[in-house]
Order: structure tokens, then sequence, then C-alpha cells
């Protein structure tokens, strides 16, 4: 009698919990554990049978020297946007969280480039920095009596060009983290600073720092696990290009998925899973390490 | 002391002044280049066009198949909005309410575990299961992936957020007679007003910009999304090349225009899915 009474009552609760509870395991779990099994087989658009073959598909991306030059753009491409990220946007929140004229217009602005599309937003500086003659950044750059510049057709820089476009786009949005951030320091912190006598860079390094060492973590990790996520930008820039310079993990399992090659883009994805979590597994124990010390 | 204050404010401005031109310039670039033919973009790329001939918007909106694809994006979007509000709402309702559980801790690490891994490593086993439900080139299918790949970080907000709302309310109604349902229906939810609005906007970003999520399981034409007709289009040859950014244009237009009315919100819905993220 007493076992019915709950069951009756606790089923309620079970059926709120289902809806989310299915699809995030039928659509996100089971599809992992899928990539995972058939990343020991050899299944492709061709072969009509899918057969076990082990290791061979790990085989082949070791081998294969255009992964190791994607897992490393993808890392470089990461590291580098989420670095120059936050090198631009913690001073621009720190100005825009004083009592600065226009600060919400600023605000605004900046911002506005993370709701537009990637993919529209590769197009539109595949244009600008493009070098033919109507190429506006070259355009500007010979003006001023410089040389034209290949910024995505030159090997050496093609990957920096992209790291530069994803900054744009970007930093509008870990400057708003920030400013939430910034609004939680207590401003009675800098006014005891100010009578210790303490200058804009000293309050800056042990007040302000240490008070976003939060929000930098949250900013970093995201932005990290996002930038290795990279993909609609390279496509609509250079498409892996020049001599795959700029190739990334995910255009490089679309290029297998393209060509039917499923097994190998399965092991491929597993590979990625693995590169991420060491990522996430380095940066946390980072931040770790420096919010202990921060105390 | 205050002649400091003022040259600091000066050096400020200057700083900000040339950042937002630098983010402006390609914005204004993309929007005046529609109105311009090849040649007098290449000569005057920053004047205002010389006349406005929207006749290239009329073609762009043609070969796009505007309408149609806007209803694919627009559908998928609201689809998975609801769907994500709705699941994570109750799930992290009673994660929050019934936390103290065995199950519902390991349902809520379960659920957690998806914040930390991206769900592109598994696309290929998305695809066979896609093809095996038979959902292949459907909305619903995309649908369903979205909700599924935003529930943890959705479900992560809501539970905080249901942490802060008094259990006393809903005693109340219970004292009354209301069931769980109704008990959350009437009284929980319409409280969660701002961790829905935060939800609601960041997930109406991510879902309405995803590209890669439609290129791998909406392979039909009519059934693709914008962003994927401005890459078909693109693609192909022509010799004028100023005449796909009305495409691109179009391709933007209904996220910067929600972004203009609703700025505010955007700005705060990033910053509160931050700050508790």
């Amino acid at each position: 009698m007493r076992r019915a009474y709950k069951v009756k009552n606790g089923a309620p609760y079970v059926i709120m919990v289902l809806p989310a509870l299915v699809i995030f395991v039928t659509f996100f779990i089971l599809p992992l554990i899928y990539t995972a099994k058939y990343s020991f087989y050899n299944w492709t658009n061709f072969s009509r049978e899918i057969t076990f073959n082990g290791l061979e598909n790990y085989k082949a991306i070791f081998q294969d020297s255009i992964l190791e030059k994607g897992i490393t753009n993808t890392l470089i491409f990461a590291f580098v946007t989420v670095t120059v990220q936050s090198l631009i946007s913690l001073p621009v929140s720190v100005f825009l969280n004083s009592k600065l004229k226009g600060r919400n217009v600023y605000r605004a602005i900046f911002f506005a480039p993370a709701v537009l599309s990637t993919l529209v937003v590769g197009y539109l500086w595949k244009y600008l920095m493009s070098s033919s003659d109507y190429g506006f950044i070259n355009n500007l750059l010979m003006g001023m009596g410089l040389e034209k510049v290949n910024f995505l057709g030159d090997a050496k820089i093609a990957l920096f060009a992209i790291i530069t476009i994803s900054v744009w786009q970007w930093f509008g949005w870990s400057m708003v983290i920030y400013l939430g951030s910034l609004q939680s320091i207590s401003g009675e912190l800098y006014e005891a600073a100010s009578v210790d006598g303490a200058n804009g860079f000293q309050q800056f390094w042990h007040i302000t720092i240490p008070g976003l060492a939060p929000a930098i973590k949250i900013n970093f990790v995201t932005s990290t696990i996002s930038g290795l996520k990279v993909f609609d930008l390279v496509l609509s820039t250079t498409n892996g290009g020049p001599a795959h310079k700029t190739e990334t993990i995910l255009t490089l399992m679309f290029s297998k998925f393209s060509e039917g090659n499923y097994g190998y883009a399965s092991a491929f994805g597993i590979v990625f899973l693995i590169v991420s979590m060491i990522v996430a597994a380095v940066m946390l124990g980072i931040f770790k390490k420096w919010e202990d010390r921060l105390g | 002391m205050k002649k400091k204050t003022l040259l600091t404010d000066i050096l400020k401005h200057l700083f900000l002044l040339i950042l937002a031109l630098i983010v402006l310039t390609p914005i204004y670039y993309l929007i005046v280049t529609t109105f311009k033919s090849g040649t007098e973009a290449a000569l005057h790329p920053m004047s205002l066009p010389s006349s406005f001939d929207f006749g290239r918007y009329v073609q762009a909106f043609h070969d796009m198949q505007y309408p149609r694809a806007f209803k694919n994006t627009l559908l998928i979007t609201v689809g998975a909005v609801v769907g994500i509000i709705g699941a994570s709402s109750m799930c992290g309702y009673v994660l929050n309410r019934k936390g103290k559980k065995k199950i519902t801790q390991f349902i809520f690490l379960l659920i957690l575990s998806g914040m930390m891994f991206p769900y592109q490593m598994s696309i290929m086993g998305l695809y066979k299961l896609i093809r095996g439900l038979g959902l292949m080139n459907s909305l619903l299918g995309v649908i369903l992936i979205d909700i599924a790949i935003n529930i943890p970080f959705a479900t992560f907000l809501m539970k905080n957020f249901i942490s802060t709302v008094p259990i006393e309310l809903e005693e109340a109604a219970k004292i009354d007679g209301a069931g769980v349902f109704r008990t959350f229906a009437t009284i929980t939810f319409p409280l969660l007003k701002p961790v829905v609005a935060t939800i609601a906007i960041l997930n109406t970003l991510n879902v309405w910009n995803d590209f890669m999520g439609p290129l791998y399981f909406l392979q039909t034409r009519e059934n693709d999304v914008i962003l994927q007709e401005v890459y078909r289009n693109i693609g192909q040859f022509s010799t004028d090349w100023t005449s796909l950014f009305p495409m691109m244009v179009l391709g933007v237009l209904p996220l910067l225009i929600f972004y203009l009315f609703m700025q505010r919100y955007i700005i705060s819905g990033v910053m509160a899915g931050s700050v508790k993220g």
C-alpha cells in the first residue's frame, strides 16, 4: 500500500525528466557509442557490408601526414584566437566599465559581429582580403605605399589571416563576459587602493585581474573548445588551402565524409574527442593552479 | 590630476573609436557593395552607392529560394528553442527539487557530460543513427539534434535558477490540491522568465547560425536552410562578383534585425549565461 502510494507520487517527476533524458541519450550518447564502434569498421559508401577491420582506420590516420597538420592547425587556431581575443577584450571591457560617454553604443557595436553567421563573415572577408583588383585591404595597403599581400593565398600567413577574422567576429562576445564579471567587483576595493596610492596599472593587476579570474577561465576554456570546432570559417575562406595549410580537424573529417569514407571519418572523430579532452584537462589544470595561487 | 584624467579619457576614446571603425567598416562595406557594380565597388569601395537598385536583391531572393529557405530555418529554430526550453525546464526542475536522490544526481552528471564534448566528433554515429531512424533530410532530425546538443547547458542553467525559486509557493499549491504538473506549469514556470529569456536568446543565435548540422543532415534542396543557400550560390560561377553580396546580406539580415531591436536583451542574455556557467 505504502509502496503503491510512493510510485504514484514519483511518476510525474519521471515523466518530466524523460523528454530531456531520452533525447539527450538518443542523439548525443548513442551516436558517440556508434562512432566509437564504427571507427573499428570498414564502413564506406561503396561497400555493401560493414566489416570489422580492427585498428586499420587508426593506422591509416596516423600514417596520413595531413592529420598531423590538421591537429596542429586546429590547436594553433584555438590558442592564438583565444589569447588575442582576450588581449583586446580585456582592456576594452575595463574602459567600458567606467563612466565613459557612449559606452552602450560601443558595447553594441563591438558585439554586433557575433550575431552574424560565421559562414557569411568568412565570405565577406575573403573579398576584403582578396589580392585581386577589388581587394579592399590591399588597396588600402597600396594606397599607403606598401606591397600587396595575398592574405588567404599565401601558405605562410593564411592561418593567421583566418585567426584575424575570427578575432574580429568574437572579441565582442568575450568582452561581454568580462563586463558581466567586472560589474561584480566591488568599487570599494578600488577606493581603498587609491587611498593607498596604487596607480591605474597596479589596480588593474592586483584587483581587476584577480577579480576577473572566473571570467578569464570561462572565456579561455569555452573559446578554446569552440576554437577546436572551427569549420564554417575555413570552408568559406580557404577551404583548407593553400596546400592544406589551413586544414582543420573538422574540415578533414568533412572531406572524408564527402568521399564516403565513413569508418575513417569515425576514427577521426574519436581522435578529435581525445584531443579535446586533453586540451580541456590541461586548461582546467592550469586554471586550477592559478586560482589556488590567488587563494 | 584633472588634466591627467582628461588625457586618459581622450586616449580611451581614441582606442575605442579606432576599434569601432575596424568593426563597422566590413559591415558597411558588405551593405553598400550590394548596390554597386563590380567596377564601381573596386574604384569607390567606401563611397555611398550611386544608385539604390534593389533589382539585385530581387534576383538574389529568387536564386536563393528565400521564402522556402527562410521558412525551414525558422521552423528549425523555433522547434529547437521551444523543445530545449520545455525539456530543460522540466528536467532542471526535477533535478533540483529531487536533487538528493542518487538517481537524479547520476542523471545530472550524465547530462552535464554533454557540456564537455563537442558533438561534432560523433557526427558519423549521428549520421548512421539519423539514417536508421529515417530522419535523413527531415527538419525534425535536425531539430532533435539541436535539442540534444543544447540540453546540457540549458538544463544546467535551469537547475541553478530553480534553486533560487522558493519552494513554499509550490507547497501551498499542493495543499490546495494541485498536482505536480499543474504546480510546475502554473506556479514555477512563470517565475523562470529571466532564465527562459537567456536560454531562448543563446539558442536562437546558436541554432539559426548552425551550418554544419544542416550540411550533413539536410542534403536535398527543398529542405535546406538559408546558409546552405548562401553556400550553394556563392560556390557557383558568376561574372559579376558584387551580385553575390545581396545573398550575403540576405543570409545575415534576419538576425541583424533581431539584434537591432533586442540588443540590450541579447547582450544581457549572453552575460547571464556566462556568469552562471
